[in-house]
């Protein structure tokens, strides 16, 4: 090897896929999880999780049954943990997106091995997130009034509003995530079908294999259309969390009222997309066995991501104070400078600053960024983080009105707090489910990646075989 | 074989090939040799896949264009109509056509149309779901979905199927099998 190639080599970090792999070993090796007896582990896992998806229920219910009047929102502060949670949600989901469709376009060939995890957790957030507007408005019944339907009542949508926009941009992003996510599991699932063992299992995976054969003249359009698909989702994934921030930015609210929003909003919510990613990952490539293509390096490499992110973030912060005392603005600068900071959930805020800006320093060295303990505290730290950014967002703005006549407080109510949870339970059970009957890992990308890794090389990327 | 009357399927001769290099070069070689009607079949795409089956440029990125027009000038033009001539809506004394306060729904009802055009029009032109396709009459076939690289030939009803079979022996198939499609 020459030294060009070793220098190379170093930057590159560690081999993408660990140990000798061929097609078949691939195959059984990613796809074992799915046939193996669900173990003591997940079971527990799921019983947990599926409780949570029972309290969320119950939550729905009350909500349902009562009213809005069992949350602890009040007047001024008329958003609170619906809001919060909605954006925290579908931030999550960003990072899926990113990691599968921009990293696809950057031609990154790490990603294949976490693209199709990231994306189920896309879909799951974005269900999370959905949850909330529609219960939001009260009378979830009339949630179809948002769209743009012919009715009786010769009304139809204030397409001016950023609210409206919102019920586009999400259920968009939900479809097209949807179709993409289904399109990449199109030849895996063909692949579950041919290695099922019961008549059973070959129906179902055969259904929704949709009779795939692998056809020359199949793979022909089917890369041209993930390809665009990819193309389609890059600008999609950046103009759902711009036109979330749009909901506060369009408001004339200080804290809200901030041209920064959209680009802080997006990287905000690939930062506490990747820690959710990392939360999974971590625990996930150790039970399902799938170490040797969830190497170090990937694990490295969305550390890094998540500092970078973590960082662009922090800039957010420091623009928006900056402006909150550039503008002389007295209202921002009260809310920046005092409320926030000094205010009665102030609290919250310091947590903020520290699980933000602080923890993903750890980052900068290696010792750290190769830690697994290290990186699943970190990424827990972080996903609680970008929750306090949204409650700091909403709820510190909104209870301190322009008038201190009309100041008041919010406390969360019991139904809050088991929407939340329980949205966190949902997820895990869709989680966990996806984990069992689906492959982890996009099995045929992978085996495109060993060939090219071993059979078409590209300059700079070199494996050793450990 | 088939000595029975009535309809009768077409007849397909399955080679299976060690690589997919070796599996694009035999398409070719059995492609000059007057088989025309070839398919490769992988678990992931071939390198030089497209052009050893002599395949023209997908057509999808034109389906994907006309839905995305359609959905720009849709979505955009749904707005106006709207909120602009069908019942003028005054907020906050904005014109009642707005242009650019209808760019986010444009944006996003283009690539609503887009993506679901790319997967409705990839679907018909792979003519999938399919629920019979005669090589998976054969067992073997099924390594394709995991490390089976396999060149098929469907040859006209009622044919043999012996000179393609002798075909794909003489370029290096490990394995050739002849199946004939059943016909309900």
């Amino acid at each position: 090897m020459s030294a060009d190639l070793a220098a190379a080599q170093a930057l590159e970090g560690g081999p993408l896929l660990l140990g000798k792999n061929d097609n078949t070993s691939l195959t059984k090796s990613l796809l074992a999880h799915v046939w193996a007896r669900p173990d003591r582990g997940w079971l527990l896992s799921f019983l947990i999780a599926l409780s949570g998806s029972g309290a969320l229920l119950l939550a729905i219910t009350i909500t349902l049954a009562r009213g809005i009047g069992t949350w602890g929102n009040n007047i001024p502060v008329a958003w609170a943990f619906d809001i919060i949670n909605f954006v925290w949600w579908i931030g999550i989901g960003h990072a899926g997106t990113l990691i599968s469709a921009i990293l696809f376009l950057f031609q990154q060939q790490w990603r294949t091995a976490i693209n199709r995890f990231a994306e189920a957790m896309t879909i799951f957030a974005v269900m999370c997130a959905a949850l909330f507007p529609g219960l939001h408005t009260g009378r979830p019944w009339f949630a179809y009034f948002m769209f743009p339907y012919p009715s009786d009542l010769q009304m139809w949508p204030q397409f001016k509003s950023p609210l409206v926009w919102d019920v586009f941009a999400v259920s968009t992003y939900f479809t097209v995530s949807v179709l993409f996510w289904y399109v990449g599991l199109i030849p895996d699932l063909a692949s579950l079908r041919d290695a099922s063992q019961s008549k059973v299992q070959r129906t179902v995976y055969g259904i929704f294999s949709l009779g795939w054969r692998g056809s020359g003249r199949h793979w022909s359009n089917y890369k041209v259309a993930y390809l665009l698909l990819a193309g389609l989702s890059t600008p999609l994934v950046v103009s759902v969390h711009t036109i979330v921030s749009f909901d506060f930015a369009v408001s004339l609210l200080p804290g809200w009222h901030t041209t920064i929003f959209p680009p802080y909003f997006v990287a905000g919510a690939i930062f506490s997309g990747f820690a959710m990613v990392m939360s999974w990952l971590v625990p996930a490539r150790h039970f399902l066995g799938l170490k040797h293509v969830v190497t170090l390096r990937h694990l490295e490499a969305m550390n890094k991501l998540i500092l970078v992110t973590g960082m662009v973030v922090s800039y957010g912060y420091l623009m928006e104070h900056f402006i909150a005392w550039y503008s002389g603005n007295r209202y921002e600068e009260f809310l920046f400078f005092n409320t926030r900071a000094l205010g009665p959930y102030r609290g919250i805020y310091w947590l903020m600053m520290f699980c933000n800006v602080v923890t993903p320093h750890l980052f900068w060295f290696k010792r750290m960024r190769t830690s697994i303990p290290v990186m699943f505290v970190v990424s827990i730290l972080v996903n609680v983080g970008m929750w306090c950014e949204r409650f700091v967002i909403i709820v510190i703005s909104l209870h301190r009105d322009f008038l201190p006549g009309s100041w008041g407080m919010y406390a969360p109510t019991i139904v809050d707090f088991t929407l939340l949870a329980g949205t966190i339970g949902f997820f895990s059970t869709c989680f966990l489910l996806f984990l069992k009957f689906l492959p982890a890992v996009a099995v045929s990308e992978v085996k495109e990646l060993n060939e090219e890794l071993h059979h078409h090389p590209a300059p700079v990327t070199v494996v050793t075989a450990a | 074989m088939s000595t029975e009357t009535g309809p009768q399927g077409r007849t397909y001769v399955l080679g299976l090939f060690a690589s997919g290099d070796a599996l694009v070069a035999a398409c070719r070689k059995v492609r000059e040799r007057g088989f025309s009607d070839v398919d490769t079949h992988s678990p992931y795409p071939l390198h030089g896949g497209d052009e050893a089956l002599g395949l023209k440029r997908s057509v999808v990125p034109k389906v994907a264009l006309g839905a995305a027009l359609t959905g720009m000038f849709g979505g955009m033009g749904m707005m106006v109509w709207m909120n602009g001539l069908s019942w003028p809506l005054n907020v906050g004394g904005r014109p009642p056509v707005s242009p650019l306060a209808y760019v986010p729904i444009t944006f996003e009802t283009t690539v609503l149309l887009t993506a679901l055009s790319i997967f409705v029009g990839l679907l018909i032109l792979m003519r999938l779901p399919q629920p019979y396709h005669a090589v998976f009459e054969l067992e073997a076939f099924r390594s394709a979905a995991s490390d089976g690289f396999w060149l098929s030939v469907a040859q006209a009803p009622g044919s043999d199927g012996q000179e393609a079979a002798r075909a794909l022996q003489s370029l290096g198939a490990t394995q050739v099998s002849v199946v004939e499609e059943s016909v309900a």
